[in-house]
């Protein structure tokens, strides 16, 4: 753990102990995880905005009325709380799932590389929009292992408890939802996100793999 | 050459959910398994492209949620 940025556990102590700031961090950690797995249900901002609000107020709601009890695993449950939320949503279907695609001062809030062209940032953007709706091609079981290991932070044996499966399946379902996905980017030639990676040298191997 | 890991395994090792021997394990294999290391390299790809994905609720969004904690906190 980097010891220079605080556990959600203790953070969420902090909250209970009056600190809104810590709460302030941790929506700031976890808001884009929640988010984008919901996002990637409902299909809708407008709608994703919404519920992200109902999920971090239910979080809220746990937390002060003392019922929080995940022993530190905060990223896992408050993206089963969006996941959830989301499904609900997506399965009674008020709304029309609708993707703004041209959304230009939202795509603005999203920049994060401050030394790529305009034309380099659009073509991520497009990219990602892309890469989104493949993701939505995917079986759907696939596609929930995926949503729930990739954005929800939940380990494979998580995975496996809360669907019901062996964690093999789980396993099984991610390797196939990659599988496909990389397929499917090969068949849309989706290559922008990895233009600064050369091709593939088997040795030696770097292996950045993603923080748990 | 025949992969000396299961699949499984290495999806765990790159989302990071292997004991530390374990990992050594695969690390060691890596280096003696072109196939191994090109397949753990298509999920490293696979990975980042998910990564890209991600999304940013809008700042009111944020701000109505830490807004709504502020007033919850008061009313307590």
């Amino acid at each position: 753990m980097d010891l220079l940025q605080p556990s959600d556990s203790a953070l969420i102590s902090l909250y209970l102990a009056g600190q809104e700031s810590a709460f302030a961090i941790l929506l700031e950690r976890h808001r884009s995880r929640a988010y984008t797995t919901i996002l990637l249900i409902v299909r809708d901002e407008d709608v994703a905005d919404d519920l992200l609000q109902d999920t971090f107020i239910k979080a809220i709601h746990t937390l002060k009325s003392g019922r929080y009890n995940e022993e530190g695993k905060f990223a896992p449950w408050i993206c089963r709380i969006a996941h959830n939320l989301a499904i609900d949503s997506f399965r009674r279907g008020k709304r029309t799932p609708h993707l703004r695609l041209d959304d230009n001062e939202r795509l603005a809030n999203t920049l994060t590389v401050a030394d790529d062209g305009p034309d380099d940032v659009l073509a991520r953007e497009e990219t990602h929009t892309r890469l989104r709706a493949l993701i939505q091609e995917l079986p759907a079981a696939q596609k929930e292992v995926l949503l729930m290991r990739h954005y929800g932070d939940m380990s494979f044996q998580e995975i496996a408890d809360a669907t019901g499966v062996s964690i093999n399946t789980a396993l099984g379902r991610m390797r196939y939802a990659l599988i496909n996905l990389r397929k499917k980017m090969t068949a849309h030639s989706l290559h922008h996100y990895d233009s600064n990676l050369t091709p593939f040298d088997p040795a030696p191997v770097c292996i950045q793999r993603i923080a748990s | 050459m025949i992969q000396t890991l299961p699949h499984s395994t290495l999806l765990q090792y790159v989302y990071n959910e292997l004991p530390p021997e374990r990992q050594r394990e695969v690390e060691e294999a890596l280096q003696h398994d072109p196939d191994l290391a090109s397949t753990c390299a298509d999920l490293l790809l696979a990975q980042r492209a998910l990564d890209g994905v991600r999304r940013e609720p809008r700042p009111e969004t944020s701000e109505a949620i830490l807004r709504y904690s502020r007033t919850f906190l008061a009313r307590s």
